[in-house]
């Protein structure tokens, strides 16, 4: 797009994804080995991909190059995937397909809600009260501890998320995320209670 | 995003234990059946809206295109036209310019005022008049679908924004609980086992395209989240003022002032800039409280080689620089929020970067899809069945494209008017096919032929409503996108079992 305040050569483009799609093929050659590791073939792969990140930053520079570059790969990698597809008969499901099953925990009503209440509320509430605590009290700029501050409270809360659904124990995770809470507006609220 | 479907054979003890994966697993699941309509929804809604300035080039294919950047002579020209045509509308309170070159080749004009509640949308010309007025229904559906679910602003922002948090979790979680991310990254087993298929597409789908998921899914719940932390920051430390904590973050905000006063000279504050910044291009531009004394004009200027939309000039109605905006080279906190809606939405490099966009949001959109698949085909290898949610899925997942082919094709010939009713319409029918279906996969397959039918009448419908008068090519193009759209949902179905995986239904 040459309205575009950055010019993407065609050459650097192909050059860059060549590079990125050897790289995810000799990957994909030294994970699927069944005979033992194969630190060289590994080696060659990764740094394949380093040379084509390389290529797209130095070229487009380290915002767009990087940007491009990780769209690349993921594309480049989803292609050498479905090159790769093994395409099976349909038959019965073998021993060597057996899945790791999800842990069996018996459940009711009342714990799913209060494992819902602990996930989605509790855990946002001390998300929210850790970020807000990020951006009042960190000693940096104040843009740049709002807008990082910001940014941890979806982290913190997918975190609890996972972390509040997985636990089986709802009485450590409930103290924990109010203990967390407590901490986090105690450090958000203190200069204001203070004045 | 895992389902760990692979061989059993004995192998190097990996770093993750059993019991943590099998737990995480469980909460994996948990929450991805908990969200996984919302998601998808969302994930399917987000992956048109990157598209959604060429699905509006589409609804008005005769519109102007106006070739290179906006001039300060246009951006002057295009103020003072809008700023009468606001008057007259009763709606000249905030103005916003978007220029041409940077997401798409036009000049679009958009004012509103948040206390009569009236707005206007306008498309300009190269000498910056308004030729005509933006009627684009169904982009704003699709967009608007995407960002609040059509519900009321405050309370869609924060579903969309938990919607987010959830994904985002669910990444967290799927990573954790897949121990062999490695080894099975290039594993993809096509027919055999049902699940086994759905595990292995969802697997490699979830992890090659992380880094996007990961970026769409943060930047999207911090975007919806924010006016939540804010308010929260704003009682802590700004005396419950949001306006006051936003403009720590986004520049001056507009004051209460509203003395009468000149239209801002907008032609010299971009001169300014270029005076300074000979290589900055004028991206988009927010006049808040125009021509009254308490304005702020927001300049959004971008420079070669960076990611943000622009970075923003704020000036007072005289012309004095307020504030700059540091998103291209300033602090660390402010280069984050100017990437945020650039990374979001994927328009900072032009079509090929959308196209990239588009195929990793429906690689999301299947993992999504998948997600709940292989938890019903896990039932069925554990001899309990679910039939019935088995067809809800089918009718959840299927009804969407059905449902975009129906808006769209509404939107062509009666207007925007019943759009949401519309989509509700499509989504209950879909279930009314579910209840009469033989069973989830009939359901799916009576549901995709009927997406297809309805996204290639509304390309019909669209070339007979416009035909000769279309001026933009990139109508063609989206037709032809629509077609291959309706193709790939239509071509398995009319093949007939192309798969070897027997469906879910058939397996019993």
């Amino acid at each position: 797009m040459s309205s575009l305040p950055i010019d993407v050569p065609v050459a650097v483009l192909i050059a860059g994804s060549l590079l990125l799609l050897a790289g995810t093929l000799v990957l994909r050659k030294s994970w699927r080995e069944r005979n033992g590791a194969k630190p060289m073939l590994r080696f060659g792969g990764w740094s394949l991909v380093a040379a084509g990140f390389a290529v797209f930053c130095q070229t487009l520079g380290g915002e767009f190059g990087t940007a491009y570059a990780l769209m690349t790969l993921s594309i480049a990698a989803l292609l050498v995937v479905a090159a790769g597809m093994e395409v099976r008969a349909a038959k019965p499901r073998s021993a060597r397909d057996i899945a790791l099953e999800p842990e069996d925990r018996p459940t009711n009503w009342p714990r799913a809600i209060a494992k819902s209440l602990l996930a989605i509320v509790l855990s946002g509430i001390a998300a929210i009260g850790l970020g807000v605590a990020f951006a009042v009290a960190m000693p940096l700029e104040p843009t740049d501890r709002i807008v990082i501050g910001g940014l941890l409270v979806p982290v913190l809360w997918g975190a609890g998320m996972a972390w509040t659904l997985c636990d089986a124990k709802l009485v450590r995770a409930t103290i924990l995320l109010i203990i967390v809470s407590v901490v986090g507006y105690g450090i958000a609220f203190l200069p204001k209670v203070l004045t | 995003m895992t389902d760990r479907s692979i061989d059993t054979k004995p192998r190097r003890r990996s770093f993750l234990k059993p019991d943590f994966v099998r737990a995480m697993l469980a909460g994996h699941s948990a929450l991805g059946l908990a969200f996984a309509a919302l998601i998808y929804i969302v994930c399917l809604s987000g992956t048109l809206s990157v598209f959604v300035h060429e699905l509006q080039r589409w609804e008005q294919p005769n519109a102007p295109l106006v070739e290179g950047f906006a001039t300060p002579e246009m951006l002057q020209q295009a103020t003072v036209n809008a700023h009468k045509q606001a008057v007259a509308d009763n709606a000249a309170h905030d103005l916003f310019v978007m220029g041409p070159g940077g997401v798409s080749p036009r000049l679009q004009i958009n004012y509103h005022d948040h206390e009569t509640g009236v707005q206007g949308s306008w498309i300009g010309d190269a000498e910056g008049n308004l030729d005509r007025r933006v009627v684009a229904p169904w982009s704003e559906f699709v967009a608007d679908l995407h960002m609040v679910l059509h519900l009321p602003r405050t309370w869609g922002l924060f579903l969309v924004g938990l919607t987010g948090v959830a994904l985002l979790s669910s990444l967290i979680s799927g990573l954790l609980s897949h121990p062999r991310l490695f080894k099975d990254a290039f594993h993809f087993r096509w027919g055999g086992s049902h699940r086994l298929q759905e595990a292995d597409l969802h697997n490699r789908l979830g992890v090659w395209g992380l880094p996007f998921h990961v970026v769409v899914s943060l930047s999207g719940a911090l975007l919806g989240l924010s006016t939540l932390i804010v308010g929260v920051l704003a009682l802590a430390a700004y005396d419950g003022d949001q306006q006051k904590a936003f403009s720590v973050i986004l520049g001056p905000q507009p004051s209460a002032d509203e003395t009468a006063a000149p239209v801002p000279d907008v032609a010299a504050m971009v001169r300014q800039i270029t005076d300074r910044q000979p290589d900055a291009v004028f991206s988009s531009m927010n006049i808040g409280h125009i021509a009254k004394a308490g304005q702020i004009v927001t300049i959004n200027m971008r420079s070669p080689g960076h990611l943000p939309f622009g970075n923003p000039y704020a000036f007072d109605g005289s012309g004095k620089q307020l504030y700059d905006g540091g998103f291209e080279t300033g602090s660390i906190g402010q280069q984050i929020l100017g990437v945020l809606q650039p990374l979001h939405f994927g328009w900072f490099g032009g079509i090929l970067v959308k196209l990239g966009y588009g195929v990793l949001g429906l690689a999301l959109t299947v993992v999504t899809h998948t997600g709940v698949t292989i938890w019903l085909a896990r039932r069925r290898d554990q001899g309990r069945p679910s039939p019935g949610w088995e067809r809800v899925w089918a009718a959840v997942g299927w009804s969407q494209p059905l449902a975009f082919g129906t808006t769209a094709l509404a939107a062509l010939t009666g207007g925007g008017g019943f759009l949401v009713a519309i989509y509700l319409a499509t989504f209950a029918a879909a279930f009314a096919v579910a209840g009469v279906a033989r069973d989830g996969g009939a359901t799916a397959r009576a549901l995709r032929l009927l997406g297809a039918v309805a996204i290639a009448a509304a390309v019909a419908r669209h070339t007979q409503v416009w035909g000769a008068q279309i001026s933009d090519p990139m109508a063609w193009y989206v037709s032809a996108a629509m077609l291959l759209c309706a193709l790939t949902l239509a071509t398995p179905v009319l093949l007939g079992g192309r798969s070897t995986a027997k469906p879910i239904a058939e397996q019993a």
